[in-house]
């Protein structure tokens, strides 16, 4: 993963194939915590392809794509579908200082289908190109135990909106370029990892870098600064070259976001290529 | 190495311009000064010297007035404010108009009790905001905007041209103006006239926005001078003359039965009539909790360019009935949508759709139509002229949408199991809204624009299509909603064919 201090081995890859549901009944709109009887529980399905490759022990390339689904079980709402953003990681590191690795990260996505990007909270992405910056530092501890934490970049370009006119804060724009904000995410994690099997607890924070609120009763959009808090279990099984893992997170805090459970399994497959 | 690829990575990051880019709109000199507008026919007023713009003072007076602009040194903001400006005080009061719309276009939330307030007037800012500019409100706003910007131009180019002072920089050519000057004459100041007409309209209409609104007011009064084309006693009788007009305009507005427009209590009578018409099913709303209908009483509110009985005249005929084979036949349409819309449908109905947060379809056409009029280079009297023709034929179409909507209180398509890709209105289905309001504003724009008539057209087709596109309504709605729209149009077009402006 892009976020984790695990390395595929030179020439060793892992392919995986994970199924996520994430939901949420209450959602912030800028500070109020709300439910919405029009949406009832907004459920977003995900069904991702992943793969990670060793090019050396010390640099690794992982890339994935998702198949999004939204649906929202009251109001009438259209659900939305499609393939999301395909992503691009370049994962690396060194030994920095008294067992402390340090790691960079470095990627990239872009839509892969011209999914409609403003019809949010159904829409199934925010239609942005991103790239990524993660600096990481992790720590090995006794008896398998390591910490682990993040901080990252995120650069998001402008988006070309369906409509040709929006609000962002009390201003009017009269164009469909819409700046989506760029954004910090920090993460800390403590874990057991034995061979290939680990289980986990991180906490993640996420804020857009500027943007505007949800104002009263109007729907999310693009230019929102959204903020969350997460925290969650993350756990993987692999005896062999077949595994599992799964993960379970929860919003505790945010702003202009939904309070979203998510939860996701996936099987994993290491192999050798020659 | 690789920490250089970061580095640079990082550059790259940092001078990513993220900033969005509108198109500029630059000053121009109009195509023509429209020197005989002074006589054009007006809305309100009846006639152009039905308010006083008293006479000059002395030559001498005026020399030092223009003398004094010599020592006016302008700072970058407020070059950057004249360049603003510049570009058309009715154009600019037209955006900020449709700003405000976009920004109080929210639908009140449901309080704990599962009661939606109604917005209060005399307490604008607490929630729910007043206005909750939905597009029969917005369509009014604009319409009364647009009316009150004319009348006061008309009378201003009456009296510019009666009393023919030159602008300070043809009385002194040592004036170096910041804008364009053509040889129209200089007094009352139009910008200020504009400017004062469009503050008292505005903070009628938003009456929570009087300091945004007053600090508009007072960069668009020092503009004239700060650009060296106006005098203050240019700006002191401009000011004057608008602020005039605009409260005869104001007169109509507050009798004009838009305070009765939300009255539920007919609301019964009306589901009655409709089923007495032979429709089973009638509209219901669907949000939760059911939300009372938005404004059931603004088919009553007076129209602008025909009178009650031709709006009952050209009423559109009764829609299909729900299980009549013809309903049907529109009913598998969108079901189809519903089950394979494509990408371009959606990409429609999401660029028409002007939902809340935006400035209503009648914004949309007011934008189109400044547009036209910049491309066209239209004088400020011509801009405000074609503006409240489309103004007034948006605003006859709200009304006569309205009373055609609660007279037959027919079903939304989502009464039958159908989902929405745009967001769901709360009223009813037939006629459409949309339709109604593209066809009567693009019918006035047709007729202004005839080179551009084919493109308005097809705007106004594709802004019907975009509901059935959305899955928000039937063929038939949008088809006779459509034509309805364009009759509507055409009796605005009727009345500016014989203005005296042609």
């Amino acid at each position: 993963m892009p976020h984790d201090a695990i390395y595929m081995n030179k020439k060793l890859a892992c392919g995986a194939l994970v199924y996520g549901t994430s939901s949420w009944t209450t959602y912030w709109e800028n500070g109020l915590k709300r439910d919405n009887p029009n949406l009832g529980r907004l459920t977003t399905q995900s069904a991702t392809a992943m793969i990670a490759y060793g090019i050396t022990r010390d640099i690794n390339v992982m890339a994935m794509v998702p198949y999004v689904k939204t649906d929202a079980s009251q109001g009438n709402l259209m659900g939305q579908q499609g393939l999301q953003d395909a992503s691009v990681f370049v994962k690396t590191k060194t030994k920095a200082y008294h067992g402390i690795t340090a790691h960079g990260v470095v990627g990239f996505s872009i839509p892969v289908t011209n999914y409609v990007p403003d019809f949010m909270p159904m829409s199934i992405g925010l239609g942005a190109k991103t790239m990524v910056i993660r600096g990481m530092l992790s720590y090995a501890l006794p008896k398998h135990l390591y910490v682990n934490s993040s901080i990252a970049y995120q650069a998001r370009s402008q988006v070309k909106a369906d409509r040709d006119a929006y609000l962002a804060g009390s201003k009017l724009y009269q164009t469909d370029q819409v700046a989506v904000p760029d954004a910090f995410d920090a993460a800390f994690r403590i874990g057991y990892l034995k061979k290939d099997n680990q289980i986990e607890f991180f906490t993640e924070h996420f804020s857009c870098t500027k943007g505007d609120d949800i104002r009263r009763n109007d729907m999310p959009f693009l230019t929102n600064d959204m903020t969350m808090t997460t925290v969650g279990i993350y756990g993987k099984y692999q005896p062999k070259a077949f595994g599992v893992n799964a993960r379970v997170a929860y919003v505790t805090d945010g702003q202009n976001v939904g309070q979203s459970t998510s939860i996701s399994i996936g099987v994993l497959y290491q192999f050798k290529i020659k | 190495m690789k920490y250089i690829f970061s580095f640079l990575i990082l550059i790259s990051l940092v001078s990513c311009d993220k900033s969005v880019s509108e198109s500029m709109i630059e000053p121009y000199a109009p195509a023509k000064v429209d020197e005989t507008a002074g006589s054009w026919k007006t809305f309100i007023l009846t006639n152009s010297t039905e308010v006083v713009v008293p006479a000059l003072n002395s030559d001498a007076a005026y020399k030092k007035e223009v003398d004094s602009l010599k020592s006016i040194e302008v700072t970058a903001s407020q070059k950057a404010a004249v360049l603003y400006w510049g570009a058309g005080s009715v154009l600019r009061w037209n955006e900020i108009a449709r700003e405000l719309a976009a920004r109080y276009n929210i639908p009140p939330a449901a309080n704990a009790e599962g009661v939606y307030p109604v917005p209060n007037a005399a307490d604008p800012l607490a929630d729910p905001k007043f206005p909750f500019a939905n597009p029969p409100y917005t369509a009014r706003a604009l319409a009364y905007l647009s009316v009150a910007q004319y009348d006061a131009l008309v009378s201003a180019w009456k009296y510019k041209y009666q009393y023919n002072r030159p602008a300070p920089s043809v009385l002194d050519a040592s004036i170096k103006p910041l804008l364009p000057v053509s040889t129209l004459p200089a007094y009352p100041s139009e910008d200020a006239v504009v400017a004062q007409a469009s503050y008292v309209i505005l903070l009628a209409m938003f009456p929570g926005e009087g300091p945004f609104l007053a600090a508009k007011l007072a960069e668009a009064k020092n503009v004239p001078l700060w650009a060296k084309t106006n005098v203050n006693s240019d700006v002191i009788a401009g000011v004057n003359l608008g602020a005039a007009v605009a409260a005869k305009v104001m007169s109509r507005a507050k009798t004009d039965g838009m305070s009765a427009s939300n009255n539920q209590a007919i609301v019964p009578d009306m589901i009655a009539h409709a089923k007495s018409l032979g429709f089973t099913t009638v509209w219901a709303s669907q949000e939760l909790p059911a939300r009372p209908p938005m404004l059931p009483n603004y088919g009553a509110v007076k129209t602008w360019n025909f009178d009650r009985t031709t709006l009952e005249s050209i009423r559109p005929a009764i829609p299909y009935l729900p299980g009549s084979e013809a309903f049907n036949k529109d009913l598998a349409e969108l079901q189809t949508i519903n089950k394979t819309q494509t990408r371009e449908q959606a990409a429609i109905a999401n660029y028409w759709a002007d939902g809340p947060g935006s400035y209503t379809p009648p914004g949309h056409w007011h934008r189109y139509a400044c547009e036209a009029g910049i491309e066209a280079k239209y004088s400020e009297v011509r801009m405000a002229r074609m503006l409240a023709y489309v103004g007034t034929a948006l605003m006859d179409a709200g009304v006569a949408c309205w009373e055609t909507k609660y007279f037959y209180y027919s079903p939304r398509p989502q009464q039958f199991d159908l989902k929405t890709s745009v967001g769901l209105p709360n009223f009813p289905s037939y006629t459409s809204g949309h339709s109604t309001f593209s066809f009567a504003a693009a019918a006035v724009l047709a007729d202004f624009f005839p080179d551009r008539a084919n493109t308005f057209m097809a705007n106004a087709q594709q802004a019907s299509d975009s509901r059935v596109y959305g899955l928000i309504h039937f063929r038939v709605d949008c088809t006779m909603g459509g034509k309805h729209g364009k009759a509507i149009g055409d009796y605005a077009v009727q009345k500016a064919n014989a203005d005296g402006a042609n």
